[in-house]
């Protein structure tokens, strides 16, 4: 996709565009396959809910995790274990990008049928099974915090329903470090390759 | 959806054929179309709803150059194709996905496009990768001309004769596609934006209504340019000539790591046809009806193989299997099917497995579903896949349920020594010119560090390993936390405990594996015929070769 590195005016996405960048981009910057798959199915919830899945993203990718404070692996941790155990009810993480938790706790809300209460700092997130997460006060992207899950009041209000775009922004310079986070995961082609694709025969016939 | 406890006829699965011998590579690499194949479920459906089509704008010049627009107008909804014909010098005519020019690009527009729509899509559908589409689009692609055979066609018609039979014949198409893209690519709608419309619902019927409207393009340019030329000597192409173009395709690598990507979609696929099968073969008679559509069916067969070529030793010589093979089905119907025997059709059936090559046991399977419409064409409904369903790992599961399914689904993985070099000597990677997948030798070319997971069979056989020392209680969470690169294992291994035909049943990264068998499987779904590899990386074939034209839609829907 072709952007101009002089702006940084947002550019639109498709959820496969995005869920494809992603993947590759964790991938690019040295996480496994499996935090890689992870990590495009949580920026295409993150899109889908109108929040800037891609700042969330990289601000999980610049951290190598050597504390345990990824949102990403605490997020897988969290989800596999919610078969398991249920709600982490009332746990407590310190958190990188906490915004990065919210589409794995929308699959531990999924999972076992309940409404979730997350806590960090001034950011309250309500997130019920299949719905819309609902926010208040500022989204926390970065930096160290203290998230606290909370199981949630079934009288606490509704939350809203799932915007009908299939789409997400992204700034142009999000974009470039995502893409350059992908390419470093990317392969010249060969040679060899390029003849057995077809490459050198051409089409006039 | 899975339509498991829905089946209405579950005597047919004793007569389901296993995973172990469909989900092979050399049967895979055999695969017909059939009834259920993409492109005749849009035909059946846009015969069915009373689908109207035009061309409201149709803005070429003499030299071929210009726009047109096709509008396809079903019940709800209408789909059109706008279309832009270029003036492309012969040097710039490649059909690989490397190309950066075109004699036509194509996007599928969800609904009518206004003039401003048109000037955008100017800007951008020439351009195709370089270019950018919008959630109004649901497809983009671009073709070529088969410049031999178009330039023979205009030139014929311009002067008032019908082009020679046998070169239509024998190429089958005027323009081939050198990438239909969907699916959200380079900006166009999300699958998921559109999945629950009923028309589109089944796998690539937007890419099929994009391609069936290109047909009609390619024919309606060189009548265009016959007419330019030729003035009022000009005359029409024969209807009977018109019928028998296609629109032909290049492809290659790229679609292949689909089908391995996508194992519920890939079960679903092969579950569809194989539950087909065996329904008819779980008849318990043959209706007349039944049996003169399968003796069309099989002609049509034997006709089609004799026009089919290949420059492919590998294809070539399995045209040989299926037309011999063809030829036994058929005298072997005429002599010596006992069509009194309890199951008729599971006789037949049993009869070609020890009788026919794979390849004609192929042709076979598909000449048996033909006359069966309302017995399976319900199936078709099942084709598609909620796979976000299948997505979140299931932490609860044990070590000991886990060894259970891998050896039960994958037991074909385990026995490999992956460590010998013919074992391993692929690796599957993006490219970084096209960001399009690719097959490198691990042995003499660099970047299998960067490998992507579709080594299937490694990866379970590495998990095995890794569950063998395992408690059998121990929860896959909490060995997931101990080794995470299982991951990708764990998903697929969850997903073929309900999945029996999610995975091909090889080792996708050894020396003598061969991507055209992925891609024909693949292909026959979508609907393709003609078959012909040009490696065994890239292939031809061709789309909508004697199917309907949209004013032939309405009562006379010869099927394709």
């Amino acid at each position: 996709m072709k952007h101009d590195p002089m702006t940084n005016a947002a550019l639109e996405l498709s959820l496969s565009e995005i869920a494809a960048l992603s993947a590759r981009a964790t991938r690019g910057a040295g996480r496994n396959w499996g935090e890689a798959e992870e990590a495009a199915e949580a920026t295409c919830w993150l899109a889908r809910a109108g929040l800037n899945w891609a700042a969330a993203l990289l601000e999980v990718l610049q951290h190598p995790d050597a504390d345990g404070a990824c949102a990403l692996r605490t997020g897988i941790a969290l989800a596999d274990s919610a078969s398991l155990s249920g709600i982490p009810l009332n746990a407590q993480h310190r958190i990188d990008s906490p915004c990065f938790l919210l589409p794995f706790i929308a699959r531990i809300a999924d999972q076992t049928g309940q409404r979730i209460k997350l806590t960090a700092a001034d950011m309250q997130v309500v997130i019920a099974p299949g719905a819309c997460p609902m926010i208040t006060g500022p989204l926390h992207m970065s930096g160290p915090t203290l998230v606290t899950i909370t199981s949630c009041q079934r009288n606490s209000p509704p939350c809203p329903d799932w915007p009908q775009a299939h789409r997400g922004a992204v700034l142009a310079t999000e974009y470039a470090r995502l893409t350059q986070l992908m390419m470093a995961f990317t392969v010249p082609t060969s040679a060899n390759s390029q003849a057995g694709a077809g490459a050198q025969g051409d089409d006039n016939d | 959806m899975s339509c498991e406890g829905l089946n209405p006829m579950p005597q047919a699965r004793n007569f389901r054929r296993s995973p172990d011998e469909v989900m092979r590579l050399a049967r895979m690499g055999c695969s017909h179309p059939t009834r259920l194949s993409f492109l005749r479920q849009l035909l059946r459906r846009m015969d069915t709803e009373g689908w109207r089509f035009d061309r409201p704008v149709w803005e070429i010049d003499a030299n071929g150059v210009g726009r047109a627009v096709y509008r396809a107008i079903g019940p709800v909804r209408t789909y059109s194709l706008v279309a832009f014909a270029h003036d492309l010098p012969p040097e710039a005519r490649s059909d690989r996905v490397i190309a950066t020019a075109w004699d036509a690009t194509f996007a599928l527009f969800d609904g009518t496009p206004t003039a401003a729509d048109l000037d955008r899509l100017k800007a951008n559908v020439p351009l195709q990768e370089a270019g950018r589409i919008s959630a109004r689009e649901l497809s983009l692609s671009r073709a070529n001309r088969s410049v031999r055979l178009f330039d023979h066609v205009v030139e014929r018609l311009a002067n008032g004769m019908q082009p020679d039979a046998a070169m239509l014949l024998e190429t089958g198409y005027l323009m081939r596609t050198t990438a239909v893209y969907g699916s959200g690519k380079f900006g166009a709608a999300d699958r998921a934006a559109i999945a629950q419309r009923p028309e589109l619902s089944a796998p690539f019927q937007a890419e099929m209504l994009s391609v069936w409207l290109t047909r009609t393009f390619t024919v309606d340019l060189v009548e265009h340019l016959a007419r330019a030329r030729g003035g009022s000597r000009a005359v029409r192409l024969a209807p009977e000539l018109k019928r028998g173009l296609g629109v032909g395709n290049s492809t290659g690598l790229g679609m292949a790591p689909f089908v391995i990507r996508h194992p519920v979609l890939l079960n679903n696929w092969m579950l569809a046809r194989e539950e087909a099968l065996a329904r008819v073969r779980a008849q318990t008679g043959v209706g007349a009806n039944e049996l003169a559509g399968f003796c069309v069916a099989l002609k049509e067969a034997r006709e089609n193989a004799d026009l089919w070529t290949s420059a492919h030793d590998l294809q070539r010589a399995k045209l040989v299997d299926l037309r011999e093979g063809l030829a036994r089905i058929a005298s072997h119907v005429a002599q010596d099917w006992d069509q009194a025997a309890p199951y008729p059709w599971d006789e037949l059936w049993r009869w070609g497995q020890n009788s026919l090559p794979m390849e004609a046991q192929e042709a076979l399977l598909a000449a048996m579903l033909e006359p069966h419409g309302a017995l399976i064409d319900g199936l078709g409904d099942c084709m598609d896949a909620d796979e976000d369903t299948y997505f979140p790992i299931n932490g609860a599961i044990r070590v000991g349920e886990l060894r259970t399914i891998v050896q039960a689904q994958y037991g074909w993985a385990l026995g490999i020594d992956y460590t010998q070099p013919a074992q391993c000597a692929r690796f599957w990677y993006v490219s970084e010119d096209k960001l399009e997948p690719r097959l490198g030798e691990r042995h003499c070319e660099p970047g299998a560090e960067r490998e992507l997971p579709l080594d299937t069979a490694r990866q379970a056989a590495a998990f095995w390993l890794a569950l063998r020392d395992q408690p059998g209680d121990l929860p896959v969470a909490h060995l997931l936390l101990e080794a995470p690169e299982h991951r990708p294992a764990v998903r697929r291994v969850q997903i073929a405990a309900r999945h029996p035909f999610a995975e091909i049943r090889d080792n996708l990264i050894s020396a003598d594996m061969l991507p055209i068998d992925i891609l024909r499987c693949k292909l026959a779904f979508f609907g393709a015929t003609r078959f012909d590899p040009r490696s065994v990386r890239w292939v031809r074939i061709s789309l909508f070769q004697g199917a309907p034209y949209p004013d032939q839609m309405n009562g006379d829907v010869h099927e394709a």
